[in-house]
């Protein structure tokens, strides 16, 4: 394998050229250079040549005007750069170097991250994704597995000999008839060990559902306070927001579930985790029609908060 | 002389010219050719539905027949984007239904449709034909009754993955009994069970029905039937392919697939129960398709049926086909060209599919004319990826998972830099790229040297610095999309490449190390990109500069910032970061 490729900037661009494709070629100043006069002049914006060939499918769709276009940098070297004067970024306005990118932006104290230099760590965030997983499992979106291609029920798939005629859906419902609670608890113990368990979430009158991600939750307080957030929030509103709460009854809405066997559920009577276990989708639901769910209701009437949302 | 051809010549002469590229090169040779170009262009495709207004492109192209559209960014599909983010079709298709009483055509990918888009739709385009909604959400099986009432001359209906409020499967009885025209129908996204009886009857009275997809709550038993009414069908979805042991389904199915002489692309095949497999062996020697990845039919089986295709063209697949079975594709398929191998079960803890790097290499050694590669697995070497850039220089689609992040060469246990360098050196032609494994810096100069056709490419738990963006930034010439997830990369090489974003059509960075300040500077700078933060902690108003942010979009426009944006999403302005 005799790939040798030298480091930025000193290296020409490779062995096949990253030069300038044939085509048209418009050598447009770039947009900064052109509109910045007293701002801080941002790095290497350079002359840079349109590699891009004319018809190219995008510039059609924007309807730029003819011949413009704005290209990457013409070829995998270093930057040519224009010196640019400016303030607090003068720093940038010189050739960029390896060593350049090696030292990191981010300084902030209040921002719990640390950028790496060696390739296997990975580094902490604020944010509630772990970036440093220790298995495939733990990760948001990892590995990227579209919906159809998502089957946990193969996890749970009986993995039978080939050649066997019964079918696998009737071996699972055997299966499932003998050892109801074992499966159950397998399948929960997957749930939870995964680090996403999404469930649907509908809102009477709101054509447009939406999912929770109740791992990421551990109490039916946190719970509600983010289905608040996602039906109830206004983003430019001037009207305060409802002082309701979806679990003591003072909101026109009332939070319910519906669990394994289909029964629809009022949100709060079991603990969280026998909550998690049975639920498969919520729904808030409008007060006029919880009138089945009653009595609870009606105590819950009593107490009043004022919080705001 | 060409100023001399009429109008009339000229248009004609265009007519013959379909493809997207070259239409859009025809209308920047002059003015004039403009003009009659953006008049007689019937369809348009629309990558990022944000980057244009429905106003600009009906002001562009009055008479269009026909319009796709993108919505949400490609890592949508894991997850990765939060709810309510946009995507709406809505005000595309009222505009449309005002500006285009002739459309015939929709292609949605990733948008949100409601049920009154779809009645839309069904009411205000009299010759309506083609509806796909790919990927798409927001609409119930309401909508589609709409549809199936309305649309008299429905060619097509393709809802493949969409999510669809299932309220119940009567939608499927409202097409009318005068309605012949259907020439496609995927419905396999689709949980509950149709009325058996009005499919039946709706196949049986389209004559033109090619593709019919069926989802799963269509029992095995009842699939003989529809054979038997649509002998004509090129691509078949079967429903759930298991039934017990009944052997006069198995007779019915076997004398049904035998009369479809037509058929090419067979997928479906949920909780696939191996003993029905022969029933199809009559149809394997014309497959070009086979997509098998619902199934968990296991290596022996999947060997026995793709032994018996010769003409495989595209193969999707579970990694139950084990290398083994890969094997014995890389001797039988000589005319593969695409090959997806999915994983099986996410979550085990130990594996228990012998799936290596080795099926793989089999594979790339085999089949002369694979060109395009997703494959999932637990392990890879610099010298496999060596191996199959060498034996496969025509690939031009090239995606690698390897499940675990951060996985090294198993046999080094260095990096797999130089081997997907091997990739991009060799497949002069590759489009698009996916990396995993253990990466540094210098995969990406390899990329930015040698990846110069390079369209897509995905990036995750990977480099170690900002130099490496700033090797694809500045290298990859062809780059369009670029998604990057949990990556060392920050403002440094973003601001160095602030041009590059605009000859893009996106940019996606999550759990990576760009600031704010930096996404507000790249905003100023750059006033034709949307810079989107998308970060549900909280306003980003109380924080400083130096913060980093989640998620961040940027996409270039000409229809400025949107203003449908969630609360969640902060888009950075001209003079500050407030929300708009």
């Amino acid at each position: 394998m005799d790939v040798t490729l030298g480091l930025l900037p000193d290296s020409p661009a490779g062995d096949d050229g990253g030069g300038v494709p044939s085509g048209v070629s418009t050598t447009v100043k770039s947009i900064l250079t052109k509109e910045d006069n007293n701002k801080n002049n941002m790095v290497m914006c350079s002359e840079v040549s349109s590699s891009y060939p004319v018809g190219d499918q995008h510039l059609g769709d924007l309807e730029l005007g003819l011949g413009l276009s704005i290209g990457g940098g013409g070829g995998g070297g270093g930057l040519k750069g224009k010196v640019v004067a400016g303030g607090g970024w003068s720093q940038y306005a010189r050739i960029l170097t390896a060593k350049d990118f090696k030292q990191n932006s981010c300084s902030s104290s209040s921002c719990s991250v640390s950028i790496p230099n060696s390739a296997t760590s990975g580094f902490k965030r604020s944010a509630t994704d772990s970036v440093s997983p220790t298995n495939g499992n733990s990760v948001v979106g990892w590995p990227p597995v579209s919906k159809a291609h998502r089957m946990p029920s193969l996890a749970n798939e009986n993995k039978s000999p080939t050649g066997n005629r019964i079918s696998v859906t009737e071996q699972n419902k055997s299966k499932n008839r003998t050892a109801v609670i074992n499966d159950y608890s397998n399948e929960k113990a997957r749930i939870s060990d995964k680090k996403y368990h999404s469930v649907k979430v509908n809102m009477d009158g709101s054509l447009i559902g939406r999912k929770v991600d109740l791992n990421a939750h551990t109490s039916y307080e946190m719970l509600a306070q983010t289905l608040e957030e996602m039906f109830f929030r206004r983003r430019s509103s001037t009207e305060a927001a409802k002082s309701s709460r979806l679990l003591d009854g003072t909101s026109e809405f009332v939070l319910t579930y519906e669990d394994k066997d289909g029964d629809c559920m009022l949100v709060g009577d079991v603990p969280w985790q026998m909550f998690l276990s049975s639920v498969k989708r919520l729904r808030i639901m409008k007060n006029s029609e919880s009138n089945e769910l009653a009595p609870r209701f009606q105590e819950n009437n009593e107490r009043r908060r004022t919080d705001v949302v | 002389m060409v100023y001399s051809l009429p109008e009339e010549v000229l248009e004609h002469v265009f007519s013959f010219i379909t493809s997207d590229k070259d239409r859009n090169a025809v209308s920047l040779v002059c003015k004039s050719w403009y003009e009659i170009e953006r008049w007689c262009r019937r369809k348009v495709f629309v990558g990022n539905c944000y980057a244009v207004s429905p106003g600009i492109m009906i002001r562009r192209f009055p008479e269009l027949r026909a319009v796709e559209l993108k919505g949400k960014p490609h890592f949508a599909d894991f997850n990765l984007v939060p709810d309510g983010w946009g995507g709406y079709a809505c005000s595309w298709i009222d505009e449309m239904s005002r500006a285009y009483p002739w459309l015939e055509e929709i292609r949605l990918k990733r948008m949100v449709v409601s049920d009154e888009s779809l009645e839309l739709i069904s009411t205000a385009f009299k010759n309506f034909k083609v509806l796909v909604l790919s990927s798409c959400e927001g609409f119930s099986t309401d909508g589609l009754s709409a549809i199936a009432s309305n649309c008299r001359n429905l060619k097509e209906l393709d809802l493949r993955e969409s999510e669809v409020m299932d309220l119940s499967g009567r939608w499927l009885s409202h097409f009318p009994d005068t309605f012949t025209s259907l020439e496609s129908l995927n419905i396999s996204c689709l949980g509950s069970e149709v009325s058996f009886s009005a499919l039946e009857r709706l196949v049986a009275r389209s004559p033109n029905l090619k593709t019919l997809r069926l989802n799963r709550a269509v029992p095995l038993g009842k699939l003989s039937t529809l054979l038997h009414q649509a002998p004509q069908l090129v691509e078949l979805g079967t429903g759930a392919y298991s039934s017990g042991i009944r052997s006069d389904v198995y007779t019915g199915l076997s004398k049904a697939f035998l009369g479809c002489k037509e058929l090419k692309g067979l997928s479906g095949f949920w909780d696939a129960d191996p003993s029905y497999l022969p029933a199809l062996y009559s149809v394997c020697s014309r497959l070009t398709t086979l997509n098998l990845s619902y199934s968990t039919i296991r290596s022996p089986d999947i060997t026995k049926v793709i032994g018996q295709c010769p003409n495989l063209q595209r193969l999707w697949v579970l990694d139950h086909i084990e290398d083994s079975g890969l094997n014995a594709l890389a001797l039988s398929c000589k005319n593969l060209q695409e090959l997806r191998v999915f994983p099986s079960d996410l979550y085990a803890a130990d594996v228990n599919v012998t799936l290596t790097e080795q099926g793989l290499v089999s594979v790339s050694q085999g089949c002369p004319k694979l060109q395009s590669v997703l494959y999932f697995c637990h392990q890879m070497s610099n010298s496999a990826l060596i191996t199959i850039a060498k034996n496969r220089p025509n690939l031009t689609c090239f995606r690698l998972c390897i499940i675990e992040p951060r996985t090294p060469d198993y046999l080094t246990h260095e990096p797999l830099d130089i081997g997907f360098g091997a990739i991009v050196k060799h497949c002069k032609n590759l489009n698009r790229l996916s990396l995993s494994g253990l990466l540094t810096d210098r995969v990406f100069e390899y990329i930015g040297t040698h990846a110069k056709k390079l369209e897509m490419l995905s990036i995750a738990f990977a480099g170690d610095s900002d130099l490496g963006l700033h090797h694809v930034l500045s290298g990859c010439e062809s780059l369009k999309k670029l998604e990057i997830r949990d990556c060392p990369f920050g403002d440094t090489a973003l601001l160095a490449n602030v041009a590059k974003l605009a000859t893009m059509r996106s940019l996606w960075m999550s759990s990576c190390a760009v600031s704010i300040g930096a996404c507000k500077i790249l905003s100023q700078k750059m006033p034709m990109l949307n810079v989107e933060v998308i970060d549900e902690n909280g306003s980003l108003d109380s924080r400083l500069d130096s913060c980093l942010v989640e998620k961040l979009y940027v996409y270039r426009t000409v229809a400025g910032p949107r203003s449908d944006m969630p609360g969640y999403i902060w888009t950075m302005d001209r003079e500050s970061a407030n929300r708009i």
